[in-house]
C-alpha cells in the first residue's frame, strides 16, 4: 500500500473529471431522494454521505447485457429464411471504468462474483471483460447504520479487500490510500490534487476507522450457521414465520451486491433480435417454475429458504467456507416488509439443536 | 408517401370485425381515397380492445392509435362497445398525464355501411397525427433497435423501421 | 385500558376460531414494524400498533385464501379490504376485521432526511412530535413533517367495514375537498406535455423492475401470473429499458383504474423513489369525474369499469 495522501473535499469533482477523460466513471448521485449509481455527469453533485440504495453491481454485471444480436435474412422473392447474421457483443471493446464511492461491503461483493464467474471451472468472458477494466475507489464507513452487519460475515467498515483505492473521511477531506497498482495509477494521473497526509491526519483517519468499528453491535458466531440452516430445512413453519412480511418482490436480490443469478432470453422484433442476459431473482415465483407447470419452490417460504441457504450454507459449502453475503444490509433497509435476514440467521442458530418435526 | 403529405407515419387501427372493418372495406369498394398511414388490426369487438393494446402500440413506436367499433346499441354482442367506451374514455384522459397528446388516440363508431364516414374518420385522424408529428423517441439506445443496422448492411433496408423511433 | 390491550383482548377471544391474525410486530429498530402472523396466544406479546405500522396487511389476503383469517386494519387498509370483498377475492365469512382508528403513519424516508439518525433505539410520540433516541442522542421532529403524504390528506381514518372497532373513531385530518388538493399532482398538472414526458422518462430510467410496487399492492393479486412476466403473449421484453419499465407502470395503473384505494404501498415500496402513485391518483380523479365513484367504500358496489350505462352522463358522444 502506498503512503497516505490527502485530498480536500472540494477537489473530488476535479479528480472525477480527470478520471472521466479516459474512462467511464460511475458515481453515486441523488435522484428523487434515493442515492444511486449513475454514470458521472459533471453537472450533477456526487453524493456519498450515506450508503447508496443500488449497489455498484451494475458496473460489472449490468442488469441487461446483450450477448449477441441477430438478424434473420429472408429471401425477398420466396420469403424463405436465407441465413442469420450474428454480431457478437464481446467484439465491441469495453472502455476502462471506475466505480467511485462504493462502500467496502459493496466492493467486496465482486469477490463473490469472481468465485463464480472466474474460477478454475469457468471463465465467463462477458463478466471478466468488464471486471478487468473496472477499478473501485471505496469509501470507508465512518458510522455504520442500523442495518449494517459487514462484521458478521468477515468484513469491516474499512476493509480494503477488492478495492483499488480506499478513502477515509477526515476533517475537510479524505485520506487516500492506493491498494493496488490500478489505484495508484488513478491517483497519479491527478497527482497535483493530492497532498502527503501528515502524521496528524493519519492519526485522525485511524481514529475515524476505530470509532466506526467501535459502533458495530456485537456479532454472533456464524461458524455453525450451515448445520443450523440444515436443521431447519424441512421446517416450513419456521420459514413461513420468517417470511410473513415478504411480498416476494425482487428488490432484495436486485439491490444485493452478491446476488449473481441471471436469466437468458431471446428478444426478437420481427426479423431482428438480441440474446440478453438479465438479472434474475430467486424470490420470484417464475425463477423456479418448470416447463411442466410444476414449481419446486411454490411459496415465499420456499424461496426465502433458498436465498438464505444459498448465501450461508450452499455457497460456503461449494466455495471453501466463504459466506456469499457482504453484510451491506440493503435487503433489510429497503425491504417493503422490513424482512430482516439477521433475525432469520439468529433464530436458526438459536434453534440449531432442535430437530424439525 | 402519405396522402396527407410528408413522410408516412405509423398509425394503428383496432377495428371491430362486425362494423368498422366492414366499413373500411366498403370505403375501399366505393373507391373513396384514403391516407395510407393506417395499419388495421381486426378485432372481434371493441370490447376485446384492452386499453393496454393502445399504450403498448404508443410506447413501441406508433404515432397514433385509432379504435373503431359499432355504434352504441348496435354491438354484435349487445354490450361490448359499452364496456369499451368506459375503458377507452379513461385511457384517453390518462394520456396527457403521461406526456402523450390525447389526440394521438381516438375512438369512434363506424358501421359496416358507412364507407363515407370511414373515409372521413381516417382522413381526419391521419391529418391530426401529421399535425402532431412523430412520437418522441423513448429509448434511442434500445438493444433490439441497434440490431436493425445488421439487417441494413445485408441489403434488407426495406425492413420495417425500428420499433421505437429513429 | 389502552388501545393495544383492548386489541390484544379482542384477538385473544377470536383466535381459537381463526387460522391466523395478520398484525405488526417490533422490527429491527423502533421505526419499523414488519407484518407477522399471530397463530398462538403467545405470539400476541410481540404485537404492536402505532404510526410505525405502515404496511397494508390486506396485501397478504390473496395468499391466504381458503384460510380463516383475522386482519388488523387502519382506515386506508380497510378500503383495500372492501375492494377485495367487492371483487370476491376474499370471502367476508372467513374474515374477521379488527379496525384501529388511525392518526397517520410514518414515512421513514422523510425521517431519514429530517434527522441524522443511525439506529432508532426508542421512539416516543407526544403532542404532535416524534422523539427518536439514536445512540446516546435524542432528537425530535414535528409529526406532521414526517407522516406519509397520504396521511396528511386522509379523510378515511376510520375503517368503514369491520367486526371489532377498537377505541373511539378519530376525526378526519382534513375535509374531502382539502384531501383532493395535492401539491405533487398540481406540480405534474402544471407541466406541459413535453415536460411530463421527460419527467416520466427520467424517473422510469431509475426503475429496477424489482416489482416491489406490484407485489406490495393489495389489489395486484395476479402477481404470480402477471402479464409483465408472460412470455406468451410476449407483453414485455426482459430488456431494462425505459420502454419496458414505463409500460409496466401503465399496465399497473390501468389495471387499477376504478379499483385503486390510494393506500400508497406501491410508492412506499419503491426503493428508488419513483412517484408512481401519481398515475393512480390521476386515474382516480378521472374515475370520480366520469362515474362519480370512489373505490373501497361500499362492499356491495360494482367497480365502474366492470359495468356500464347505455346512456353515459359524463362521456361526450363521438361525432366523428
Amino acid at each position: 500500500m502506498m503512503a497516505s495522501l490527502f485530498i480536500v473535499s472540494k477537489d473530488i469533482p476535479q479528480w472525477l473529471a480527470a478520471m472521466a477523460k479516459t474512462r467511464k466513471v460511475f458515481a453515486t448521485q441523488r435522484e428523487s431522494g434515493a442515492i444511486i449509481f449513475k454514470p458521472y455527469d459533471p453537472g450533477r453533485e456526487v453524493v456519498f454521505e450515506r450508503e447508496s440504495v443500488t449497489s455498484c453491481k451494475e458496473a460489472v454485471f449490468p442488469q441487461t447485457k446483450v450477448l449477441f444480436s441477430y438478424f434473420v435474412k429472408k429471401n425477398p422473392e420466396t420469403g424463405e429464411t436465407a441465413g442469420v447474421a450474428i454480431e457478437e457483443s464481446l467484439n465491441k471493446p469495453a472502455p476502462q471504468a471506475v466505480v467511485f464511492g462504493t462502500r467496502p461491503c459493496g466492493t467486496k461483493g465482486f469477490l463473490t462474483f469472481d468465485r463464480v464467474f472466474d474460477c478454475d471451472r469457468i471463465r465467463d468472458p462477458y463478466y471478466t471483460s468488464l471486471r478487468e477494466r473496472t477499478a473501485f475507489i471505496t469509501l470507508a464507513c465512518d458510522r455504520p447504520g442500523a442495518t449494517c452487519f459487514c462484521h458478521w460475515v468477515g468484513g469491516a467498515p474499512d476493509d480494503p479487500k477488492g478495492s483499488d483505492a480506499l478513502l477515509t473521511p477526515v476533517e475537510g477531506g479524505f485520506l487516500v490510500e492506493a491498494v493496488t497498482e490500478k489505484g495508484e495509477e488513478l491517483v497519479n494521473e491527478a497527482r497535483s490534487l493530492f497532498a502527503e497526509a501528515d502524521e496528524k491526519r493519519r492519526e485522525e483517519g485511524a481514529a475515524v476507522r476505530d470509532k466506526a468499528k467501535g459502533m458495530l453491535t456485537p456479532k454472533p458466531d456464524l461458524t455453525d450457521i450451515g448445520p443450523a440452516l440444515e436443521k431447519r430445512f424441512r421446517d416450513l413453519d419456521f420459514w413461513e414465520d420468517m417470511t410473513a412480511a415478504c411480498v416476494s418482490c425482487n428488490m432484495c436480490t436486485y439491490l444485493c451486491p452478491t446476488c449473481y443469478c441471471f436469466n437468458i432470453t431471446d428478444e426478437s422484433d420481427g426479423q431482428a433480435g438480441v440474446r440478453l442476459r438479465t438479472w434474475d431473482a430467486c424470490m420470484s415465483q417464475q425463477y423456479s417454475l418448470e416447463a411442466s407447470g410444476h414449481n419446486p419452490r411454490p411459496t415465499r417460504a420456499h424461496r426465502m429458504r433458498n436465498r438464505v441457504n444459498h448465501k450461508f450454507w450452499y455457497h460456503p459449502k461449494e466455495y471453501g467456507g466463504v459466506i456469499s453475503c457482504c453484510g451491506c444490509g440493503r435487503c433489510v433497509k429497503h425491504c417493503p416488509g422490513s424482512v430482516d435476514i439477521r433475525r432469520i440467521l439468529l433464530t436458526a442458530l438459536e434453534r440449531k439443536d432442535e430437530d424439525a418435526e | 408517401m402519405s396522402d396527407v403529405g410528408g413522410k408516412e407515419l405509423r398509425i394503428i387501427g383496432f377495428l371491430c370485425n362486425w362494423c368498422s372493418y366492414g366499413g373500411a372495406d366498403a370505403a375501399g369498394v366505393g373507391r373513396f381515397s384514403q391516407p395510407t398511414d393506417l395499419r388495421i388490426i381486426r378485432m372481434p369487438c371493441t370490447g376485446r380492445v384492452d386499453p393496454l393494446f393502445v399504450l403498448k402500440a404508443l410506447v413501441s413506436g406508433a404515432d397514433g392509435v385509432l379504435v373503431s367499433g359499432c355504434h352504441p346499441r348496435d354491438c354484435h354482442y349487445s354490450e361490448g362497445n359499452y364496456y369499451a367506451r368506459r375503458r377507452l374514455e379513461v385511457l384517453k384522459r390518462l394520456l396527457p398525464m403521461l406526456g402523450i397528446h390525447e389526440d394521438r388516440f381516438h375512438y369512434t363508431w363506424v358501421s359496416a355501411s358507412e364507407g363515407a364516414r370511414w373515409q372521413q374518420v381516417v382522413t381526419r385522424f391521419t391529418e391530426r397525427i401529421h399535425e402532431l408529428g412523430p412520437m418522441d423517441s423513448l429509448d434511442p439506445e434500445l438493444a433490439v433497435c441497434a440490431i436493425r443496422e445488421l439487417g441494413g448492411e445485408n441489403g434488407q433496408a426495406d425492413q420495417p423501421a425500428p420499433a421505437s423511433g429513429e | 385500558m389502552s388501545q393495544l390491550t383492548e386489541l390484544k383482548e379482542a384477538i385473544r377471544k377470536a383466535l381459537p376460531d381463526l387460522d391466523l391474525v395478520l398484525g405488526w410486530r417490533e422490527g429491527y429498530d423502533a421505526l419499523h414494524a414488519p407484518p407477522y402472523h399471530i397463530r398462538r396466544q403467545e405470539d400476541l406479546e410481540h404485537l404492536v400498533f402505532g404510526p410505525m405500522c405502515v404496511n397494508n396487511l390486506a396485501s397478504q389476503l390473496m395468499h391466504l385464501r381458503g384460510k380463516k383469517v383475522g386482519i388488523i386494519v387502519k382506515g386506508c387498509d380497510a378500503r383495500s379490504v372492501v375492494e377485495l370483498l367487492q371483487e370476491k377475492i376474499v370471502n367476508r365469512e372467513s374474515l374477521v376485521i379488527f379496525a384501529m382508528p388511525c392518526k397517520g403513519v410514518l414515512d421513514v424516508k422523510k425521517i431519514r432526511r429530517a434527522l441524522d439518525i443511525d439506529h432508532a433505539r426508542e421512539v416516543h410520540f407526544h403532542n404532535g412530535t416524534i422523539e427518536i433516541t439514536s445512540g446516546d442522542k435524542t432528537s425530535s421532529v414535528e409529526l406532521k413533517d414526517v407522516l406519509a403524504d397520504k396521511c396528511l390528506r386522509c379523510h378515511y381514518p376510520n375503517a368503514t367495514e369491520y367486526d371489532h372497532f377498537i377505541g373511539e373513531p378519530v376525526e378526519p385530518r382534513v375535509s374531502a375537498e382539502e384531501a383532493a388538493a395535492d401539491p405533487a399532482m398540481e406540480e405534474l398538472a402544471g407541466m406541459d406535455l413535453t415536460e411530463r414526458f421527460a419527467f416520466w422518462k427520467t424517473h422510469m430510467n431509475r426503475c429496477l423492475r424489482c416489482y416491489a410496487c406490484r407485489n406490495s399492492c393489495p389489489l395486484c393479486f395476479c402477481r404470480d401470473v402477471c402479464l409483465a412476466d408472460s412470455r406468451d403473449p410476449h407483453w414485455q421484453s426482459q430488456e431494462t429499458s425505459v420502454r419496458e419499465k414505463w409500460m409496466f407502470q401503465m399496465i399497473h395503473a390501468m389495471h387499477l383504474a376504478g379499483r385503486c384505494t390510494q393506500c400508497g404501498e406501491c410508492e412506499r415500496a419503491c426503493p428508488v423513489g419513483i412517484p408512481i402513485l401519481l398515475l393512480k391518483k390521476h386515474l382516480n380523479a378521472v374515475v370520480k369525474d366520469l362515474f362519480n365513484y370512489e373505490a373501497g367504500i361500499d362492499p356491495t358496489a360494482t367497480p365502474p369499469l366492470f359495468t356500464f350505462k347505455v346512456e353515459e352522463e359524463n362521456i361526450k358522444e363521438i361525432e366523428l
